[in-house]
C-alpha cells in the first residue's frame, strides 16, 4: 500500500465491522447481530487503555530488572542473577551466543514492545514519517511477538519446577520473574488495547484537510 | 461513492469526564500506590548502619553474610571495605529496626566461622552457608552507636550464658587450653577462656567462667586443679587409669573442689591459682603461706645444667620458696657479649621469711633489699650429693654494700649473684672418685696375688719340707756322737786323766808345804768362783739351744719332739752308764785329792790354764748364742711381715676368693708359726732335756 492509493476506510463506507466475528454491519448498529458484541465504530478510550497499561508495563519492568530473577541455589552458595546480570555472566563465561539470546528475549523485544507501542498511540495522533502501512505492521508485529516474552518466564517456572534437589541444589524464582511477567501481560494488554483502525483515521483525516483545502 | 459522508455522524460525545476517562487508568495508579507504599515500608522499615571493624573478613561477603543474635538474623553486610590505610576491614551492616536500639556500646560481635577442635566441632552449619557475624548485647538499651571493634574470637562471657567471672593463673607447667571445660565432680559447670600472658608476671592468667547456678560453689578456699592427660597407678588394688573425659584428655580441663567449708563468697574477677593435681590442690589448703609470692630474678653467670623448676631457695639452710622458671637469656646491651645465661625466677614466700611486719611480697622485697645490701647473693649449690641436682642459696658472700637489687620498681626485681659453689664441690668429687679411678688396685691385686703364690711355692717347697728331715738328720749325727764310744770313754778318760791328777798330786803333796796348801785353798776357792762365772754363761748357751731348736722349724714337729726326746733319752742313757754314775764319787775322791793338790797344780799353773780354757769356752758359748740370736729375730720380723701382710690382705675384701686363699694361706703360716712357737716352749720348758738328757 502506497501513499498515492489512499484507503477508504470502512467509516467512510459508513458501514463498521465487528471486532469480535468481523460481520460488517452498517453504521448506527448497536450491537453485532450475529455474535452479540457491542459494535463501535471507534474506540475512544483506546488510547487511554493503551496509556495506562503501557505505564502499567513499564512500572513492573523496572523492578522486573533491578531484581534478581533466578535464586539458584546450591550447596555451597546461593547465586542470585538479573536479567541482564545473567547475561553479562553468560557472556564472560564464553556463551555469547545465550547470551544474545536472552538479552534479546529479555530486553531487546520488551523494550522495543514498549517503544513501538508508545510510538503507534502517539502516532495517532500526530503526523508521522511512516506510511500508515508500515505502521500497521509494525501493530502486527508487536501484538504477535508480544506473546513470546512470556518464554523467559516459561524457562524460569520450569527450571523452578525441574531443579527442586531440597539442599543439595534449587532454583526459585526471583522476585523479578514476577515483575517481568507482569510486564509482559501489561504490555500486551496494551498492545491489545490499541484501536489499529485509528492509524487510519490520519489517513482520512488528511484527505479531508485535503479535500476541504480544494 | 460516499466521499462525501456527512461529518455529522460523528457527533460529539456528551459524556462527563468521568465517562470519558477510563477505568483501565484506576490499574497503574494501583501500581504506583502499592509501589510507592512498599517503598517508604521498606524504607521506614530499614534500621541503622552500623560498621564493624575486624581484623581480617574472611568468608564475609556483601548481601550474604548475616548478623545474627541469638541465632536469628538481625541483620545482613551491606558493604565491606577497608579502613583508612588498610589496616582493618570495615564491615557495614544494615541491622534490623527493631533490634537496633539494643546494641550499645556493650555490644560485641564476632564472626562465627567452623572450628574443629578436640571439643568438637562448632559452626558446622557456616561450612555450608558460609560465615555469618554473631553479636551480643543486653537486654537494656544504651547509648547507640555506629562503630565496634569487632572480635577475634567468641567472647567468654554473653548474656545468655550468665555467670561468675574469674581468672585462673597457670603454674608453669600447668595447662591452660583455651575452651576448656571446668569440672565439678564430674559436671561441667564452666569454660576457660582463652589465655594469654600476663605481661606483668610470668604466669599465664586465662579468664574462666562458671555458669550461673554454680557460681555458688567458688569460694575463696576453693582450689582448682588441671585435670587434663591421665594418670595410671598400680598399687595394690591393681592398675588404676584415671581421666576425666575423653575431652580433657585431649584438650585439658580443670576441676574444682572447695575442700574446706566456710571460704568467703567472693565477686568477679577473683584470681585463682591452678594447681598441677588434686592432691597438691587440696594440700595447698592447710599451707599457711597463701599470700602472693614475692618473684625475684637473678641471673647467673655460670650455665650449669640440674636447674630445675622447683628447687628449693634456701636462706641460711631454710627453705623460703622455690624456683619458679627457669629460662636462657642473652643481652648483648647489658652484659657484653651473648653468651647465655641461666635466669632463675625465684620465686619467694614472704611468710616464710619470718617477717615481723605484715607477710606481703613488698616487705619481703624490702627485706630482701636490706639483706642484700649486706651482702646477701644468690648462688647455686649442689642439692646433694646424691640427689644430683641443683638449688638456690641465698648466701652472704660479698662486702656489705657493694650491689644492691638494681630496680625495686621493676615487676621482677633482680637480686644479685655470687658464683656458684657448685663448680668446687663438684671438682673436689670428682678429684676424690679420680684418685680412687686411679688406685692401681688391679696392680696391687696381682702382686698380692704373686707374692701369696710365691708364699705357697715357697712353704710348698721340697726345701722346706726337707728342713724337719735335716734337722732329723743334725738330730741323729748328734745322738750319733753323743753315743758314740769315744764319748762313751770320755768319763773313761776323764777318770784316766783324773787318776794321773790324783797321782800328780799326791807328788805335789809331797813337794809343798802346809802354807802352800792353804795358798792352794784359796786358789781354789778362786778357782771356784771362775767356774761359778763359767757357769752363768749357761742360760744364754741354753738361749743359744733354743735358738738352734728354733732353727729346726717345720712340719715334722711331732717327729723332731721325738727325735730330741730320743736324743735325751740316749743322753740319759749315756749319763746312766755305770762309769758315768761312778763319775760323782770318782770327781768327789778327786775333788779331795783336787783340794790337798790344787796349790801344787796352782804353782805349776795348771789353774791358771784351767781358768783359761773355761773363759774360752764361755766366750765360745757366747759366740753359739750370738748366733742362735738371730733366728727367733728372723721368726719374730717373718711373722710380723705376716701379720702386716694378714692385716693388709684382710683390709681388702674379705668376701674375695683371693682374700680367702690368702687367709687360708696365712692361716697355715700361722699355725707353722704356732708349732714352732710351742716348739719354742717345749724346748723353754725343758731345756735342761737338752743338757741332761732328761
Amino acid at each position: 500500500m502506497s501513499e498515492t492509493t489512499p484507503i477508504i476506510t470502512a467509516r467512510e463506507m459508513g458501514v463498521v465491522g465487528c471486532r469480535r466475528c468481523t460481520q460488517v454491519w452498517p453504521q448506527g448498529t448497536e450491537i453485532c447481530g450475529r455474535c452479540g458484541k457491542r459494535l463501535q465504530l471507534r474506540d475512544h478510550k483506546s488510547l487511554q487503555r493503551v496509556w495506562a497499561w503501557w505505564s502499567v508495563g513499564m512500572l513492573c519492568y523496572i523492578p522486573a530488572n533491578m531484581y534478581p530473577m533466578l535464586s539458584t541455589r546450591t550447596l555451597f552458595t546461593v547465586q542470585q542473577d538479573t536479567i541482564v546480570g545473567g547475561a553479562i555472566e553468560l557472556f564472560t563465561h564464553g556463551a555469547p551466543f545465550v547470551a544474545m539470546i536472552i538479552l534479546f528475549a529479555s530486553v531487546v523485544i520488551p523494550l522495543g514492545k514498549f517503544f513501538a507501542i508508545a510510538y503507534l498511540a502517539i502516532s495517532v495522533q500526530r503526523r508521522s514519517a511512516a506510511s500508515f502501512g508500515q505502521r500497521h505492521l509494525l501493530y502486527e508485529v508487536v501484538e504477535y511477538i508480544g506473546r513470546w516474552s512470556m518464554i523467559d518466564i516459561f524457562v524460569v517456572a520450569i527450571l523452578s519446577s525441574l531443579v527442586q534437589l531440597r539442599s543439595l541444589a534449587a532454583i526459585d524464582p526471583g522476585p523479578a520473574s514476577l515483575f517481568f511477567a507482569l510486564s509482559v501481560i501489561f504490555t500486551m494488554l496494551s498492545a491489545q488495547s490499541f484501536d489499529s483502525r485509528m492509524i487510519w483515521d490520519m489517513q482520512s483525516r488528511d484527505k479531508g484537510e485535503a479535500s476541504r483545502g480544494h | 461513492m460516499v466521499t462525501d459522508a456527512p461529518d455529522v455522524v460523528i457527533e460529539p460525545q456528551r459524556k462527563s469526564v468521568l465517562s470519558r476517562v477510563s477505568f483501565v487508568w484506576l490499574i497503574p495508579v494501583a501500581a504506583l500506590v502499592i509501589a510507592l507504599g512498599v517503598a517508604w515500608d521498606s524504607y521506614s522499615s530499614q534500621g541503622p548502619l552500623i560498621t564493624l571493624e575486624f581484623q581480617n573478613g574472611a568468608g564475609i561477603a556483601k548481601d550474604e553474610t548475616t548478623l545474627k543474635y541469638r541465632d536469628i538474623t538481625v541483620g545482613v553486610v551491606e558493604d565491606v571495605g577497608f579502613s583508612e590505610g588498610l589496616s582493618t576491614v570495615l564491615v557495614s551492616v544494615r541491622v534490623d529496626k527493631d533490634v537496633a536500639p539494643y546494641i550499645d556500646s556493650g555490644a560485641n560481635f564476632w564472626v562465627v566461622r567452623p572450628e574443629l577442635t578436640a571439643r568438637g566441632v562448632s559452626g558446622l552449619d557456616t561450612v555450608l552457608s558460609g560465615v555469618f557475624i554473631e553479636g551480643v548485647w543486653d537486654d537494656v538499651i544504651g547509648t547507640s552507636e555506629a562503630r565496634f571493634m569487632g572480635l577475634e574470637n567468641a567472647p567468654l562471657f554473653r548474656p545468655s550464658k550468665p555467670g561468675l567471672e574469674i581468672a585462673l593463673r597457670a603454674t608453669a607447667n600447668g595447662q591452660l587450653t583455651e575452651n576448656a571445660p571446668i569440672f565439678f565432680h564430674g559436671i561441667e559447670v564452666g569454660r576457660v577462656g582463652k589465655a594469654r600472658i600476663s605481661p606483668t608476671t610470668n604466669y599465664a592468667i586465662a579468664e574462666a567462667i562458671i555458669y550461673a547456678p554454680h557460681g555458688r560453689l567458688i569460694n575463696n578456699s576453693t582450689r582448682f586443679w588441671d585435670t587434663s592427660g591421665f594418670s595410671v597407678n598400680i598399687g595394690p588394688a591393681g592398675a588404676e587409669i584415671d581421666f576425666t573425659s575423653l575431652a580433657t584428655l585431649v584438650s585439658g580441663g580443670l576441676s574444682f573442689d572447695t575442700v574446706v567449708s566456710g571460704g568467703d563468697r567472693i565477686s568477679d574477677g577473683e584470681v585463682f591459682r591452678i594447681y598441677e593435681d588434686e592432691e597438691t590442690a587440696r594440700n595447698s589448703v592447710f599451707n599457711a603461706s597463701e599470700v602472693e609470692t614475692l618473684e625475684l630474678s637473678a641471673i647467673f653467670e655460670d650455665n650449669i645444667a640440674g636447674l630445675r623448676v622447683g628447687a628449693d631457695v634456701e636462706l641460711a639452710g631454710l627453705k623460703i620458696g622455690e624456683v619458679q622458671s627457669v629460662s636462657g637469656v642473652i643481652d648483648r646491651a647489658t652484659f657484653g657479649d651473648s653468651r647465655v645465661r641461666l635466669n632463675a625466677i625465684l620465686s619467694i614466700q614472704p611468710a616464710r621469711l619470718g617477717l615481723e611486719v605484715e607477710a606481703s611480697p613488698a616487705a619481703a622485697l624490702n627485706f630482701m633489699a636490706g639483706r642484700v645490701r649486706d651482702g646477701l647473693r644468690a648462688r647455686l649449690t649442689s642439692a646433694g650429693l646424691l640427689a644430683g641436682g641443683l638449688k638456690v642459696e641465698l648466701v652472704e658472700s660479698a662486702q656489705p654494700g657493694a650491689l644492691t637489687i638494681p630496680d625495686m620498681t621493676a615487676t621482677i626485681p633482680q637480686i644479685p649473684t655470687a658464683e656458684s659453689e657448685m663448680r668446687d664441690a663438684g671438682a673436689s668429687i670428682e678429684g676424690v672418685i679420680s684418685r680412687v679411678n686411679n688406685l692401681p688396685i688391679e696392680q696391687l691385686m696381682a702382686s698380692a696375688i704373686d707374692f701369696l703364690d710365691s708364699a705357697q711355692d715357697f712353704v710348698a717347697s721340697d726345701e722346706l719340707r726337707g728342713v724337719p728331715e735335716e734337722a732329723v738328720g743334725l738330730l741323729e749325727d748328734v745322738r750319733g756322737l753323743v753315743s758314740s764310744d769315744e764319748v762313751q770313754n770320755v768319763p773313761v778318760l776323764l777318770n784316766a786323766s783324773l787318776m794321773r791328777l790324783e797321782a800328780v798330786m799326791a807328788q805335789l803333796e809331797e813337794q809343798q808345804l802346809v802354807a802352800r796348801l792353804v795358798g792352794a785353798v784359796d786358789a781354789a776357792a778362786e778357782a771356784a768362783k771362775g767356774v761359778d762365772t763359767a757357769v752363768e754363761g749357761v742360760p744364754e748357751l741354753v738361749a743359744a739351744l733354743q735358738g738352734v731348736a728354733a732353727k729346726a722349724e717345720g712340719l715334722a714337729l711331732e717327729e723332731l719332739v721325738g727325735e730330741i726326746n730320743r736324743l735325751a733319752g740316749n743322753a740319759a742313757t749315756v749319763i746312766g752308764t755305770d762309769a758315768f754314775n761312778a763319775l760323782p764319787g770318782d770327781l768327789s775322791a778327786a775333788l779331795g785329792t783336787l783340794q790337798a793338790t790344787l796349790n801344787d797344780v796352782r804353782n805349776g799353773g795348771v789353774i791358771e790354764n784351767a781358768n783359761a780354757a773355761l773363759a774360752s769356752a764361755r766366750s765360745a758359748a757366747d759366740a753359739v748364742a750370738v748366733a742362735a740370736d738371730d733366728l727367733p729375730a728372723l721368726v719374730t720380723r717373718m711373722s710380723g711381715v705376716l701379720d702386716q701382710a694378714a692385716r693388709t690382705i684382710r683390709g681388702y675384701d674379705r668376701g674375695d676368693e683371693l682374700g680367702r686363699d690368702v687367709e687360708s694361706t696365712l692361716r697355715e703360716i700361722q699355725e707353722a708359726a704356732k708349732a714352732l712357737a710351742s716348739l719354742a716352749k717345749t724346748i723353754e720348758r725343758n731345756p735342761s732335756a737338752l743338757i741332761r738328757g732328761r
